[in-house]
């Protein structure tokens, strides 16, 4: 996504915004650091788009709150995070959802966003979706004896968070949780066995693989999202040419991060296969995975869910979206 | 005055307990914790109800502690102005801990009624963190009301003069090293 | 100031800058914090009101407000956090377990026979203390009651008796449990069990410099620190079994957090219950059990609300981007970055001489550990691309031990120097005067040490690169 260097395209007026994320500038931040570029850049300068890293802001957990009090105008978040905040996107961490490509998850997820229960849910906050940052496909990484049948998941100590820790402990692994942060020191000292993280650009980014044997490359057990949001109060005061200005950049955010964990992925997968061995799990054994562990906890997380929102609609209009027919 | 004072002061040693019996409970939790899991297997949640009993004692002992006069601060000038003066400043940064303090406690609720409302819960085990919230305007509560006395208190010394009371009295560093000194 | 813009929510309203310049509303801000500290205000309630004026200058009040309410809890409620009540309820507990005696007696009979003895004993029995005691200021003053006496009876000087006891009540805060290395890691993401780990070797190389300075001294003035002997090799052994215990909490620590076998909160809570057994096995009563666990608890809302306080101060200073331009400030100066540190460190004792360890600490942070990390090269920087020599993840521990280490100081140096009155008011007889008197040779130490860890890092990050591999 090359952006055209551009003269100033929109006319108006002198605009601050402060987007609320965590960490440091790095593929999970390509797509806001793209927006806000080609925002001073369309604009001439008077739409700043600034973006605060590392808490600055707010706790990555609370940034939701920190939108309903209007203390900044954007923010990303994690489903996982707070499913209390979000109980109708943590559609998207349930395990073994048929989305096998990047294109598949970015229409799901964008057609998501317009579901009205998605869209009443993140009002309660103030808040509205304005894209995914496009997590890729979880995979595990692990240490000690890779387990390349079904039943050798039984009893290994995974770290794994929503949905797909549920999907885990249905073949007998034992969740433990910790910040991605402790994983490395976690798995050299064998307290856990294999941890859940975005393939393969999170496990790279936590060095995991430094301390690990195998890795898992088709098990595709699931994903998280974390979005993009704006406040909503700061979105409807900004005039209208910078309202469509935001949505015409949308697909260029998306792929920024595309080509990001492609290029990841580039950088990373030679290295994954030279120092680890790599389980590809057969279709029969997929689908194995997918009946044991699959549909049992989408019913589950229906039925947990049905009294708060129409969560059966929610899981539908996914697979809807998922299989190209909405 | 000095009546209301100890009322009060009932509340806040009850606070206090409360806090102080969780830090022993999540003590010997955590010894338990930590025996089943390398005996046998974690126990589910036990790391998130162990975070979120944290609001217990990080709050509920906050009057208690501004009764006791232990919020850290520097009294080095404080200890050395006249004492009408000293009185004075006192009574302002007790007026102006009591108005931070009903700022604090009306948006603190704020949060409790989002995560009230709207839902919000730990991490690995979805345990709703709205009691836990509630915590913090509670123990708010309590400690605007000690402010409230502190302030009257402080207000009438420097006004009027006579004995303290309802105040903590200021503690010169060596005071401090005194009552450290005396505790074991 | 602008009533009718500020009643309004309207950002700007305080001082007419806003975002036009949110550098300076932190400048303004800092001031602000310093005025309010010196006049006596509790530090949780001048770094929140400042951190309000400041919020409410850039974004508003209703969203400054909002913000603030939200931070005790979040903030608060962390799960490392849990990690302080259990080294604060180490410390209390050990107290009532009657280990200092045990401890003093066990130096004795071992070192007492090089010159200044009985002094060096004190050290190292301070040291090993250290292990179930998180603050310096309750360390010295339970040596000032076992310590003194003897070292008098012995005919020890009194100025070095009170100095040694109130030098080494500070290894404390560096050998783990320290609740001040905690605060540390959570002001500054620093992973707990790594600095714990920092913390050790560096606390025990205290107490072989003082040592060392002690037994030189002792050499020159005999009279000052005679050498208590006679001990048999059969004394030497029945001592040992009295040091039982605090070898069982340094393990449980020290073999968690490098192992990883438990978090470090986990450890904390370990040894708090091996502690908690040993009271109760040397008759700990109800009574003393229940005063142990009420002033823990208060310590324990005190550093609370303190840490949550300047978090929001914190919180103003993100919105500000004062750090970013604070270490930008610093790196525009073209000098030796040692002797920016240096300059660093000379600000950290004017500051010392007014402010309490954990205040003085939870203040300068936020603006001054992203400038010295920069100064290294930026928190990602190579050993090898570093200005010292360390990399990021290195620098941070190393910062951490320095400046912990320098407020540790400011804890025996006039005019407010904890430490010393503590020693003092346990001796009456002793006047302060000559315990700050007595402080001097080890203020000497001091200096050599934090000079030496300075120039010789790898005493601080040995162990946590092991943990690290
Ligand atoms: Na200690
Ligand atoms: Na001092």
């Amino acid at each position: 996504s090359a952006s055209p260097a551009a003269a100033q395209n929109v006319e108006g007026p002198k605009v601050f915004w402060k987007l609320s994320t965590w960490g440091n500038p790095r593929a999970f931040t390509v797509g806001v650091e793209h927006l806000s570029e080609r925002l001073k850049e369309e604009t001439g300068g008077n739409f700043d788009l600034r973006i605060f890293y590392g808490e600055q802001l707010s706790k990555s957990r609370e940034n939701l709150d920190g939108l309903k009090v209007n203390a900044f105008e954007a923010a990303m978040f994690c489903n996982f995070y707070h499913p209390g905040k979000n109980p109708a996107l943590m559609v998207m961490t349930m395990p073994f959802l048929p989305i096998p490509d990047f294109d598949t998850a970015a229409r799901v997820r964008l057609g998501l966003y317009e579901h009205p229960i998605l869209v009443a849910e993140m009002e309660q906050w103030n808040a509205m979706y304005f894209n995914s940052s496009h997590l890729p496909q979880y995979e595990f990484m692990g240490g000690g004896e890779a387990p390349i049948e079904l039943s050798q998941w039984d009893g290994l100590r995974v770290r794994a968070g929503g949905g797909i820790g549920l999907a885990m402990e249905k073949l007998g692994a034992v969740r433990q949780s910790m910040p991605a942060t402790e994983v490395y020191t976690a798995m050299q000292r064998g307290t856990i066995d294999a941890a859940s993280f975005p393939h393969t650009y999170a496990h790279a980014a936590y060095k995991i693989e430094e301390v690990a044997d195998w890795y898992t490359s088709n098990l595709a057990p699931g994903t998280a999202d974390c979005p993009i949001v704006f406040n909503k109060t700061a979105f409807e005061a900004l005039p209208s040419q910078y309202q469509d200005l935001l949505m015409s950049l949308r697909d260029e955010v998306t792929e920024a991060y595309e080509a990001a964990y492609a290029a990841a992925d580039e950088k990373n997968l030679p290295n994954f296969k030279k120092n680890l061995t790599e389980i590809v799990y057969t279709d029969a054994q997929r689908a194995a995975f997918e009946e044991a562990a699959g549909q049992t906890v989408w019913s589950e997380w229906v039925e947990a869910n049905q009294d708060g929102f129409d969560a059966q609609a929610v899981l539908d209009a996914v697979l809807a979206l998922a299989a190209g027919d909405s | 005055m000095a009546k209301l004072s100890s009322a009060l002061g009932e509340v806040e040693d009850w606070l206090n307990i409360v806090a102080a019996v969780t830090i022993f409970v999540v003590m010997l939790g955590t010894v338990i914790s930590i025996v089943t899991r390398i005996v046998w297997t974690p126990i589910p949640g036990y790391l998130d109800v162990s975070e979120l009993s944290i609001a217990i004692f990080a709050f509920l002992g906050v009057a208690y502690a501004q009764r006791h006069g232990a919020h850290i601060r520097m009294e080095m000038v404080i200890g050395a102005v006249p004492e009408r003066l000293r009185w004075l400043v006192e009574a302002i940064g007790s007026l102006a801990a009591l108005a931070l303090v009903l700022l604090l406690l009306r948006y603190s609720w704020d949060f409790f009624v989002f995560a009230w409302e709207n839902g919000d819960s730990t991490v690995d085990y979805e345990i709703p963190t709205w009691p836990a919230k509630l915590l913090v305007p509670v123990a708010f509560a309590i400690w605007a009301l000690r402010l409230t006395i502190e302030s009257i208190g402080w207000l009438r010394l420097a006004l009027f003069g006579g004995e303290p009371v309802a105040v903590p009295m200021p503690e010169s560093a060596e005071d401090q090293a005194r009552r450290e000194a005396q505790m074991e | 100031m602008n009533f009718g813009d500020l009643l309004a929510g309207a950002p700007a309203a305080i001082f007419g800058i806003g975002y036009q310049d949110p550098t300076a509303v932190g400048v303004y801000c800092l001031i602000l914090l310093l005025v309010f500290v010196v006049m006596g205000f509790r530090v949780v309630v001048a770094a929140v009101i400042v951190g309000l004026i400041g919020l409410v200058e850039l974004i508003g009040f209703n969203a400054a407000a909002g913000s603030i309410g939200q931070i005790p809890y979040s903030k608060s409620v962390s799960f490392v956090l849990g990690l302080l009540p259990m080294f604060i309820l180490i410390g209390f507990l050990a107290f009532h377990a009657g280990m200092t005696r045990q401890l003093f007696h066990a130096a004795k009979v071992w070192v007492g026979w090089v010159p200044g003895g009985l002094a060096v004993a004190t050290v190292f029995s301070a040291a090993g203390f250290a292990a179930v005691s998180g603050a310096s200021v309750a360390t010295a003053a339970v040596f000032a009651r076992v310590a003194i006496p003897e070292m008098l009876e012995n005919g020890y000087n009194k100025r070095l008796a009170a100095g040694v006891v109130a030098a080494g009540g500070t290894l404390a805060s560096l050998i783990p449990p320290s609740a001040i290395l905690v605060i540390y890691a959570i002001i500054v993401e620093e992973s707990v069990g790594a600095l714990l780990l920092a913390g050790f070797l560096p606390g025990a190389f205290s107490a072989l410099i003082y040592g060392i300075i002690i037994v030189v001294w002792a050499r020159f003035y005999p009279d000052a620190g005679p050498p208590v002997g006679g001990f048999s090799w059969g004394e030497r052994m029945r001592a040992l079994p009295g040091l039982m215990p605090i070898l069982i909490v340094i393990v449980i620590i020290i073999s968690a957090v490098y192992g990883g076998w438990a978090t470090p909160t986990e450890a904390g809570a370990l040894g708090a219950f091996v502690v908690l057994l040993v009271a109760l096995s040397q008759g700990m009563r109800w009574a003393q059990l229940r005063a142990a666990l009420m002033e823990t608890s208060k310590l324990v809302v005190v550093i609370f609300s303190l840490i949550w306080g300047v978090l929001i101060f914190g919180r103003f200073l993100g919105f500000s981007g004062l750090p970013e331009s604070f270490a930008n400030w610093i790196l525009s100066f073209d000098a030796n970055p040692y002797l920016i540190l240096f300059s660093i460190l000379m600000g950290y004792v004017v500051l010392g001489m007014f402010l309490d360890a954990i205040g003085l600490l939870l203040l300068t942070l936020p603006v001054v550990y992203p400038a010295v990390m920069a100064l290294n090269g930026g928190p990602d920087v190579a050993a090898a691309d570093s200005a010292f020599g360390l990399s990021g993840p290195q620098a941070s521990i190393w910062f951490g031990i320095i400046v912990v280490k320098m407020a540790e100081v400011c804890l025996v140096t006039p005019p407010i120097g904890l430490n010393c009155f503590v020693v003092h008011s346990v001796r009456p007889d002793i006047p302060l005067s000559d315990v700050f008197r007595g402080i001097a040779l080890f203020f000497v130490a001091d200096v050599l040490t934090i000079a030496l860890l300075i120039v010789f890092p790898q005493i601080i990050t040995w162990l946590p690169d092991l943990m690290r591999g």
